[in-house]
């Protein structure tokens, strides 16, 4: 396999992509999907089929993680000709039973293993001795330590805290006060989307009042900012990663009988509900969302299925994610779905309701 | 040397008096105000004291499990747990409120009643036992739910613990009502004179004819009810269904009891003092979140502050005894 990926190659793809419209998306979000090769291209070695492919999921327990895995099973089951067996295995949050889970995958003599990693440092030792030994090793979503993997899939999360602080501050005219939202204490995602978010605030009269850890969880997240609206009689808008804290967010405000404002997340449905449910008596209501598409898990099997074959993908294939707003939210919106659906989905409502009860 | 010794006593003497927990909440109070004036404000006042509810009936649940010489850590799997279910019965619908309240009450009363029979028959330390039964729960919850929940709450659930009656939080009124029909049966019926008797010295009290395995196991029924009423309760207040909803109270609801000054070692403490730490506690969160400390030093602050009260309780333990 050859592989060029230079610094140079990866900051102009990160330019291109922060100047890519935002533009809506249509029915099928993958067909849809703008991805960037970055770092060169990389061939695989054909291997005979049917072929065992290995999922190393770094823990399963929230719904985008339930979504993610149904996506990569039904494509999976699309390709049931080239795929005799799709083993998954489950690390629990914990570090050290992902690495003993992939040296598992490496004992079976899978033919690819894609991975979610609980620590982009900790298995990269380990994707190593995987991909020396022939594997073709795909992290997806977070990304891993180096370069000793094979290919990797993934939004970037700089780029998508840029497109989130451009949209706000148009949304606020270039001035305001806003507070932030983030997920858990410590993540790197939130970091990332908080440094492209500020690199967008650069030049513009938007004033950050505070910026807290809001675990991703609506129950926190308007705890948090119930405190916030006590402390600051002026919040022009909220900056959040992930919005099942917009969400929390915004039901603090009305349960304070303040104004909802704009605000910024991801595509979780809890909003697009709130905002169908309150929009005609919340005139400054808005928001611009990008979601983090659970379908990352089909790009990465798809990679390592063209890789099988013998064909090429990018060394990074870095997704750029549909904008939803109020322009286009219909298009998105599961009103008789539970809020914890994401849904810049490709599975169809039946997949869904079944997902979710 | 004296009037230091003076000074010394009649502090002590306060603190006795109303209780240190009081002390600190006040003391937290007045200097979180000075630093941060939005403190002072009603409004968070009841903000504080709405949230703190939640905290507060989980930790009352607590109280009495820590009294008895025991600890509860499977609070949180019970609070996740009743967050589910009951947002899956709801679906939204007021019709299936009874039906979805029924339920959490029997799942907790299942759950504390698992509790007693492993610590109290089987002999499993309460430590291991409650955290077991908390992976068991949470692991349930996963199951259940395939890592996905579902439903809602119906909105008029959304009045017990998100509504307010006279300007006042009913969550908080709520935690209140409950917190005193605890403390009043801790400290008035013989259930809880034998709770305080098997939880300071268990041979003894079995020597006087208390029935210790009893009174420890109803305060894990206890414990689990009142987690799974602040599981409702926080419930109604967000709305929505979380898998991670319940994993803060792990910590908080033994910090709150143990800043109210009840002992780890059972026998000394008090529900009413519990209310106090529950609101301790919040009332740091909320400080640290006012005035931009990061969850981080959050984190230092509140184990630095459960080791410091457990050394100044028994700094005053010892003054009063000598």
């Amino acid at each position: 396999m050859t592989v060029k990926a230079t610094r140079r190659t990866m900051l102009a793809g990160a330019a291109a992509l922060a100047l890519a419209p935002l533009a809506a998306r249509a029915a099928d979000p993958i067909a849809n999907a703008k991805i960037t090769p970055l770092g060169g291209m990389v061939t695989g070695k054909q291997k005979k089929g049917p072929w065992r492919i290995g999922f190393s999921n770094g823990f399963s327990g929230n719904s985008w993680r339930a979504m993610c895995l149904a996506a990569l099973k039904q494509e999976a089951a699309a390709h049931k000709a080239q795929i005799a067996d799709l083993i998954i295995v489950d690390g629990q949050g914990d570090i050290t039973k992902q690495v003993n889970d992939i040296e598992g995958l490496i004992n079976q003599q899978v033919d690819a293993i894609l991975c979610i990693p609980n620590s982009g440092s900790a298995v990269a030792n380990v994707l190593r001795d995987a991909t020396k030994e022939g594997i073709v090793t795909v992290p997806f979503n977070l990304p891993v330590d180096g370069e000793a993997w094979t290919t990797y899939a993934g939004t970037d999360p700089t780029n998508k805290g840029m497109a989130l602080g451009q949209w706000l501050a148009k949304a606020l005219g270039g001035k305001g006060k806003i507070v932030g939202l983030g997920g858990l204490p410590g993540n790197s995602y939130t970091a990332a989307c908080w440094a492209g978010t500020k690199e967008a605030f650069k030049g513009t009269d938007i004033e950050v009042l505070a910026m807290k850890d809001a675990f991703w969880e609506e129950d926190r997240a308007k705890v948090v900012m119930a405190d916030l609206i006590a402390a600051y009689p002026q919040i022009d808008g909220i900056w959040c990663d992930g919005a099942q804290d917009a969400t929390g967010a915004c039901k603090a405000l009305l349960a304070a009988n303040r104004p909802l404002v704009p605000v910024t997340g991801d595509d979780y449905n809890g909003l697009l509900k709130l905002y169908a449910a309150d929009k005609a008596s919340q005139p400054k209501f808005d928001f611009g969302l990008m979601s983090e598409p659970t379908w990352e898990s089909v790009i990465a099997l798809r990679a390592a299925l063209t890789l099988l074959g013998g064909g090429s993908v990018a060394k990074r294939q870095i997704i750029q994610p549909g904008f939803i707003t109020p322009a286009n939210y219909r298009q998105y919106i599961k009103a008789d779905m539970p809020d914890g659906v994401f849904v810049d989905t490709n599975l169809d409502d039946a997949t869904l309701k079944r997902i979710f009860g | 040397m004296q009037s230091r010794h003076g000074f010394g006593n009649s502090l002590i003497g306060l603190i006795n008096r109303i209780g240190a927990v009081w002390v600190a909440v006040i003391g937290l109070y007045v200097v979180s105000g000075a630093i941060s004036p939005a403190m002072f404000q009603i409004g968070q006042v009841l903000n504080i004291l709405q949230v703190a509810a939640f905290l507060g009936v989980i930790a009352c649940g607590q109280t009495l499990v820590l009294l008895a010489g025991g600890i509860d850590l499977s609070q949180a799997g019970v609070v996740t747990l009743v967050n589910i279910v009951a947002a899956e019965i709801m679906g939204g619908h007021a019709a299936n409120i009874p039906a979805a309240v029924a339920a959490c009450v029997l799942l907790a009363l299942a759950v504390g009643v698992g509790n007693a029979i492993t610590v109290t028959r089987l002999g499993v330390t309460p430590l291991i036992a409650t955290l077991g039964m908390n992976a068991i729960l949470y692991g349930g919850a996963l199951v259940y739910t395939g890592g996905a929940p579902h439903g809602g709450i119906a909105a008029a659930f959304a009045g017990i613990g998100a509504g307010s009656v006279f300007g006042l939080p009913s969550a908080t009124l709520i935690w209140l009502a409950l917190s005193a029909a605890v403390a009043w049966i801790t400290r008035a019926t013989a259930f809880g004179r034998a709770l305080y008797a098997a939880g300071a010295n268990p041979v003894a009290a079995h020597l006087v004819g208390v029935p210790v395995a009893r009174t420890i196991g109803i305060a894990y029924v206890g414990a689990s009810l009142l987690a799974g009423a602040g599981g409702l309760l926080i419930t109604s207040y967000i709305g929505a269904p979380s898998l991670g909803i319940g994993e803060q109270f792990t910590l908080t609801s033994v910090a709150a009891v143990v800043i109210g000054g009840t002992a780890l070692s059972g026998g000394i403490g008090s529900v009413v003092a519990t209310v106090g730490g529950a609101i301790f506690v919040t009332e740091l969160a909320s400080f640290t979140t006012i005035a931009r400390i990061s969850t981080g030093m959050q984190y230092v602050a509140q184990g630095a502050l459960i080791a410091l009260s457990v050394l100044a309780y028994r700094a005053v333990a010892r003054a009063r005894a000598a």
